[in-house]
């Protein structure tokens, strides 16, 4: 059955600042610290910014504020949106362009006319287009269709340098304060790394991480606009107004015409104009999306790195914990009565290329990590060995099978990497809820990371070190 | 016995199934195993009208009425011209008007009617006892609704290109000229 191999029925316990429970094909590995790591006891960074319909890269956002300050709102709409590709205003579809010939009069002689090419936005979901909303259509196919512009940009973008101005005096005070008692044995090396954080009022700029707990440290180069415009920049308060426009006469009898009025998330992606009609729905350009890379918050080593090229789905590194853990699986389950031994057939496949030997124990009466199960399950005892995974097995039909003594109560078949075991499990709760076991599984684990040791010392270039994990199975309700 | 009649001009291959008493106009292409069923009543079928494969267009009988029940009156179910019915869709609506697009995987009930230039959606199931307007764009998986200001071209290249491809590869069933001929098999 298919269900059995869905990913969450295993679930492996993780040891990090809150104790999660997820499959291991979410999980991470970081072999420095040879600890699982789930997605939320890491530190999520963004490495770059792309389309993801044209799937170019934009260069970040430091590259883009060292522009022109002075069209500071434009170009925060600019950092992270797609200059060539639109949205549909109507069902956030991506837009395509279209094309169709229409006769235009020859510059020279006006009496003849030839086909000209003449380009639409249309989506192909809703059938939308740019003429709906009275766009006119353009002769050059990408780059001629404008968002329009927001009447109260002006006032804006002086709101915004004013604050920005006002931050960045804030911050100044503020690291005054905090180089007195800057850490001493903070690393240089953490100023190289490009961790963007998003700063009040959206400066953007200054390189710096927030830790919990751990006071903000600051850099030794200060941010861009040091130095630069002391100015003082004044804005004038914002005026109250005692009337408001009324409400149109015919506001309580007029019928509404249904399609014309905008749904609320259609309306509030274009925050700007909030269009209450549909004739005044613009495409806007399309948002785009980040590539991350994950660092364990412990040892500071990179998880998970992504390739920058957005075309490419691959990973610099990628410390995922499928390739290091040895994975349990659900294989069968037959019917499970309360209070009657059931023998439930696992698998476990050894993700490394060497022998690795696998205990599995089962989880004793008050153990804190325990909180989950509700039957009671027998676990072999003896030590369960699996062979290495080898990529050329399946070519290479000459090689003996290893002789492994396996014990035919235990071990149900052997392949390649992967072994099928049997546990017993003795409902102990009649309820409609899920039978779960879970036990510990105890293994030895390679550290190839560890720097190699001079071979005079005679010793073994790897040490194997033994890791235990918790593992929760969910096997499905009783069948009375 | 009822046949189909199937006008000079229209491209209906052999792998389709026409059960019933079933009018197909000019210029019309059916794609192989489609399906046009009519058992309760016939089904008349108006010219440039593109059903692709797998789609079913089928004049069934009410739930609650048993086929052998007296005193049913056969309805006709009437479909205009340059429709498009695409790829696996089912319509039991009694009256289609022209240039609607159907698409794949819809799902019309029968107390649906259809005007001009509609569209209805991919999996979009729409069985409401409803008259749609003119222009209507049913589409998403909530079936949301909003009206296009220009109707859907007709598929006219797409026809031509089909009149002239399909000959090609299959058996096409006979067409009659307003006189009956059993249908070939």
């Amino acid at each position: 059955m298919a269900s059995l191999l869905q990913p969450d029925r295993v679930l492996y316990l993780v040891h990090g600042e809150k104790k999660i429970r997820s499959p291991l094909s979410t999980l991470y590995f970081c072999r420095y610290c040879s600890e699982l790591r789930s997605l939320e006891c890491v530190s999520h960074e963004v490495d770059s910014h792309y389309c993801p319909s044209c799937l170019e890269n934009m260069p970040s956002a430091e590259a883009k504020l060292k522009k022109n300050r002075k069209r500071i709102c434009n170009q925060l709409n600019e950092n992270f949106r797609c200059a060539n590709c639109f949205d549909c205003p109507c069902c956030m579809h991506t837009l395509s362009t279209r094309a169709t010939n229409i006769p235009a009069p020859l510059p020279d002689d006006p009496s003849k006319t030839t086909m000209k090419k003449a380009y639409y936005l249309a989506c192909g979901f809703c059938r939308w287009t740019s003429r709906d909303v009275g766009m006119a259509d353009k002769s050059v196919a990408s780059g001629g269709w404008q968002e329009p512009d927001n009447p109260h940009t002006q006032r804006i973008n002086k709101l915004i340098e004013y604050y920005q101005q006002l931050a960045q005096r804030e911050k100044l005070e503020r690291d005054r304060k905090k180089l007195a008692r800057r850490r001493p044995y903070m690393p240089l090396a953490f100023s190289q790394h490009t961790i963007h954080v998003v700063e009040k009022y959206g400066l953007g700029t200054r390189l710096q991480r927030q830790r919990p707990g751990a006071p903000i440290t600051s850099l030794a180069g200060l941010s861009l606009k040091e130095g630069e415009d002391q100015k003082e920049i004044n804005i004038e308060p914002a005026q109250a107004l005692d009337e408001v426009e009324p409400l149109p006469e015919d506001c309580y009898t007029r019928p509404i015409n249904l399609p014309e009025v905008t749904s609320l998330r259609q309306r509030l992606l274009q925050p700007d104009f909030q269009p209450a009609g549909a004739s005044q729905l613009h495409p806007k350009h399309k948002h785009l999306l980040i590539k991350r890379s994950l660092r364990c918050r412990k040892c500071e080593h990179n998880l998970s790195k992504p390739e920058f090229n957005p075309t490419s789905i691959k990973f610099k590194i990628q410390l995922v914990a499928v390739s290091y853990i040895p994975e349990v699986r659900i294989m069968s389950i037959p019917n499970l009565r309360f209070q009657k031994e059931c023998q439930v057939l696992l698998t476990l496949t050894n993700p490394v290329e060497n022998i690795t030997h696998v205990t599995l124990v089962g989880c004793e009466e008050g153990d804190p990590e325990d909180i989950n199960s509700t039957a009671k399950v027998m676990v072999p005892t003896k030590e369960l060995v699996l062979a290495g995974k080898d990529a050329a097995a399946d070519y290479d039909e000459l090689a003996e099978p290893q002789d492994f003594q396996d014990d035919p109560d235990v071990v149900a078949f052997r392949k390649s990497n992967k072994i099928g075991f049997f546990i017993k499990v003795v409902p102990q709760r009649e309820e409609d809820g899920d039978v779960t076991v879970s036990f510990k599984i105890r293994h030895d684990f390679r550290n190839l990371a560890a720097p190699i040791r001079p071979s005079e010392e005679g010793d073994a270039p790897t040490e194997a070190i033994w890791l235990t994990h918790h593992v929760e199975l969910s096997l499905g309700p009783i069948i009375a | 016995m009822q046949s189909a009649n199937i006008a000079a001009g229209a491209v209906v291959c052999v792998e389709s199934e026409i059960r019933g008493d079933v009018t197909i106009g000019p210029r019309t292409v059916v794609h192989p195993k489609a399906r046009i069923i009519a058992e309760a009543g016939p089904i008349i079928i108006g010219e440039g009208n593109l059903i692709e494969e797998q789609a079913l267009i089928i004049n069934s009988y009410p739930e609650n009425i048993m086929p052998d029940t007296e005193g049913v009156e056969p309805k006709t179910m009437t479909i205009g011209i340059n429709n498009v019915f695409e790829v696996g869709c089912v319509s039991q609506a009694l009256k289609i008007g022209d240039n609607n697009v159907i698409e794949s995987k819809a799902d019309l009930g029968k107390n649906v009617i259809l005007t001009s230039g509609c569209i209805v959606g991919a999996c979009c199931q729409v069985n409401t006892c409803e008259v749609i307007p003119e222009n209507t764009v049913i589409y998403g998986s909530n079936c949301m609704r909003r009206v296009q200001t220009e109707r859907p071209q007709p598929q006219t290249l797409q026809l031509d290109f089909l009149m002239k491809i399909l000959p090609n590869y299959h058996h096409m069933k006979k067409t009659v000229k307003g006189t009956s001929t059993p249908v070939r098999n």
